[in-house]
Formats: C-alpha cells, sequence, structure tokens
C-alpha cells in the first residue's frame, strides 16, 4: 500500500487538494493505521503551532518586562543612586475575610513592603463613585529614626506621574489619582526603595 | 554578543549573564519565555488586564528568583509553577472581590483544569523549544509561516526565503518532519 506523504497530509489540512484527492486520502486514512497515526500527529503540531501567536503579549507588556533588568540587576556604580527592591510582606488581601462581616464596598487594602531596615506601610482607598483610588503611607526603620523630608514618586508606564514629601514622622499621600498601575518609589538617603506594582490598574 | 547568540545560550548560561548585569541576557530570557508566561493566564480565559497583571507579576518573581535558577536547566518548569500559582491568587482575589454575604459560593474552580493548564503549556513550550533546534533555514520557515502575526503569503515567504514559490509546501512538509523527528528524540510524540 502507497502510503500518503506529510506534503500532501498538510495540503489536506489546509484543504489545498482536490475534492477527488480529499477523498482519497480520507479513504486511505480510515484503512491505515499508520497514516491515520501521522495524520494525527501532524495536525497536533500545526494547532499547536498556529495557536502559538494567540499567546503573544502585547510589544509595551514584553518591554516592561525588559526594561525591569536597569532598574534591579544592574550593579551600581559610583556615584549612581543604589536601587533597592522592596518585598510585600503583608498584603490584607491575602487575609480571609471575616465571616459574617458586612460591609458596603470595597475595603481598603493595606500592605507592608520591606527593604533591609526599611518598611514602607501603604493602605489604599478606592472610591468607586469616581473610579479613583487614595494612596496613603508611612517610610519606617526598625531603627528609632524617621524619615521625614524625603521625596515620594508614584510612577506609571514609565513615567512619574505624581510626587511628594514625607511629613515628621515619615507619612505621605496620593489623594485621589485616578487607577493604574502604579509603582512607587522613595528616594531615602541609602538608595532608592522601589514598590513595584504597588496598585494594579484594574484592582 | 548578538541577539542570533543569546538565543543559542541555554538557560544556565543566559542566567549567568544576567547576574553578571547584562541587560541583553535579561531581554533574550524575557523574549525566550514571553509566550509561555502570557500563554498560562489566557489558558485561564483572564481579561487582557489581569493576564497583564500576571505577566508583571511573573517576570518580577523571575528577576527576584535569577540567583536560585542559575543551574536549573528546566526554566520552563519554575515559570509554569509560578505563573500557574500567580493565576489561582488572581482568580482567588476576583472571587473575594465579587462573592457578597448574601451568596453562598463554590470555591473557585477546583484543581482538574488548572492541571491540564500545566499539561498543554508544558507541551506548546515544548514545540517552541523544539523550533528553536531546528537548522536555521527549517526555523526560519517555520516561524514565517506558524509565528509571523501578518501572515504572509506562500509568495513572501518564497521572496524572503529565496526559493521558488513551488518548493514552500514541500520544504513545509519536511520541515515539519523534522520538528516532528526533534520532539520524539526528547520523547515527546
Amino acid at each position: 500500500m502507497q502510503h500518503i506523504s506529510t506534503e500532501d497530509l498538510v495540503d489536506y489540512m489546509d484543504g489545498r487538494v482536490s475534492d477527488e484527492g480529499k477523498l482519497a486520502i480520507e479513504h486511505h486514512l480510515s484503512k491505515c493505521s499508520d497514516c491515520a497515526e501521522l495524520n494525527a500527529e501532524i495536525r497536533l503540531l500545526v494547532i499547536r503551532l498556529q495557536e502559538d501567536t494567540t499567546f503573544e503579549p502585547p510589544a509595551e507588556l514584553v518591554q516592561w518586562g525588559v526594561s525591569l533588568f536597569q532598574p534591579l540587576l544592574q550593579p551600581s556604580t559610583g556615584g549612581k543612586l543604589r536601587k533597592l527592591i522592596a518585598t510585600l510582606v503583608f498584603d490584607t488581601f491575602d487575609r480571609p475575610v471575616l465571616a459574617g462581616v458586612r460591609r458596603v464596598g470595597a475595603p481598603p487594602r493595606q500592605l507592608l513592603f520591606r527593604a533591609g531596615d526599611v518598611d514602607v506601610d501603604v493602605r489604599i482607598e478606592s472610591m468607586e463613585a469616581n473610579d479613583r483610588i487614595t494612596l496613603v503611607g508611612q517610610v519606617l526603620s526598625t531603627t528609632a529614626k524617621f524619615f521625614d523630608n524625603t521625596p515620594v514618586k508614584l510612577e506609571s508606564h514609565g513615567v512619574v506621574r505624581y510626587r511628594t514629601m514625607t511629613n515628621l514622622v515619615g507619612e505621605f499621600s496620593f489623594d485621589e489619582v485616578p487607577k493604574d498601575t502604579y509603582h512607587l518609589s522613595v528616594d531615602l538617603p541609602e538608595g532608592q526603595i522601589t514598590l513595584f506594582c504597588v496598585h494594579r490598574g484594574n484592582s | 554578543m548578538s541577539s542570533t547568540k543569546y538565543k543559542s545560550l541555554g538557560d544556565p548560561e543566559i542566567i549567568s549573564l544576567c547576574l553578571k548585569g547584562d541587560p541583553q541576557a535579561w531581554e533574550a530570557l524575557i523574549l525566550r519565555y514571553r509566550r509561555l508566561i502570557y500563554s498560562i493566564p489566557v489558558r485561564f480565559s483572564f481579561s487582557a488586564a489581569d493576564c497583564s497583571d500576571v505577566f508583571q507579576a511573573v517576570c518580577l518573581r523571575l528577576i527576584e528568583h535569577l540567583g536560585e535558577l542559575k543551574d536549573d536547566t528546566k526554566v520552563s518548569s519554575w515559570l509554569i509553577t509560578t505563573t500557574t500559582r500567580q493565576c489561582i491568587h488572581v482568580r482567588a482575589q476576583k472571587h473575594r472581590e465579587s462573592s457578597t454575604d448574601d451568596e453562598f459560593d463554590e470555591p473557585a474552580d477546583p484543581g482538574h483544569s488548572v492541571e491540564e493548564i500545566r499539561i498543554q503549556s508544558q507541551e506548546q513550550q515544548n514545540v517552541r523549544e523544539a523550533v528553536d533546534q531546528l537548522p536555521d533555514r527549517c526555523r526560519q520557515l517555520v516561524e514565517m509561516l506558524y509565528f509571523d502575526t501578518r501572515n504572509p503569503s506562500y509568495e513572501l515567504i518564497a521572496q524572503t526565503m529565496q526559493m521558488p514559490v513551488a518548493s514552500v509546501g514541500p520544504t513545509r512538509a519536511r520541515c515539519l518532519e523534522k520538528l516532528r523527528a526533534v520532539l520524539r528524540r526528547q520523547g515527546i510524540r
């Protein structure tokens, strides 16, 4: 028995064969288990190849991922500001909701980030009415000192959108800013602490 | 080092270069795994915004854990596990946000479909890695035929590959055979 070539099978899958050729291939596939197996394998392979483009992330998202390297991994050189990444150590969203507690609207979200001996406490309140958030926080040290008069920046899509300074006890506030994905950075004498994705656009 | 060179490097070499502060190595790593990472929230049927959130979170985790992954030859497995966990986390958050006290909601989907997503993601990644192992000309043809979002015609492919239009079909069949052979050598069918 003459087996079907891979080329003919691929043409058959693409609908590039005549009606007569299609019937002949289908007849052969119903009789020949080797060709039926090859057909199934090639078909699955082609599907996997074809569907791969549907998993392509948007170019700007890939660029965001690529740009992460700059602040996080590049070794600091003399004179340049040292960059520190803060890790999330507590998030109220990860805590179970109290049973039986009734509420209206989303509760404020409380997050605690840590970088070395500096803690940054952040509270985010969402205002559903105007689709904005208020973000308040405090920069704290494990030592007794307060980080007063310290620049704090809120950045989205690679641009600094809002700036403020901490008060005497290290508190800062960004009132009613539009919902977006924000990275927050605090410029300390020891270096710049970055809190990645302190708020995500749709949360 | 050219971007083609990075493409031919294994994960341990690329991670080692990242840890030495090479930004092009990090770019190569993100480009290598971008579709794998993004495919998992897509398979979870997340919105575009949630897919982006998951992608960002996983990129951050990857950069944080590079030191632990430097000897790992299977970064893809780590990424599948990490991305799947992140998706489960996001799904649980969404579930909590949308539920009210008056509802008695079922917990988010049980693990069965999650396992299927993991298997499908791994299989898809195996095919991507097999394509990377094809001879250059075959890889270029497969990429143009299947990965190019512009959907180039046979005529354009023939022109780019400097081959007669009539040769595209037979060459494609030979390349698919080679791809199948690469997967079979790895015990994947």
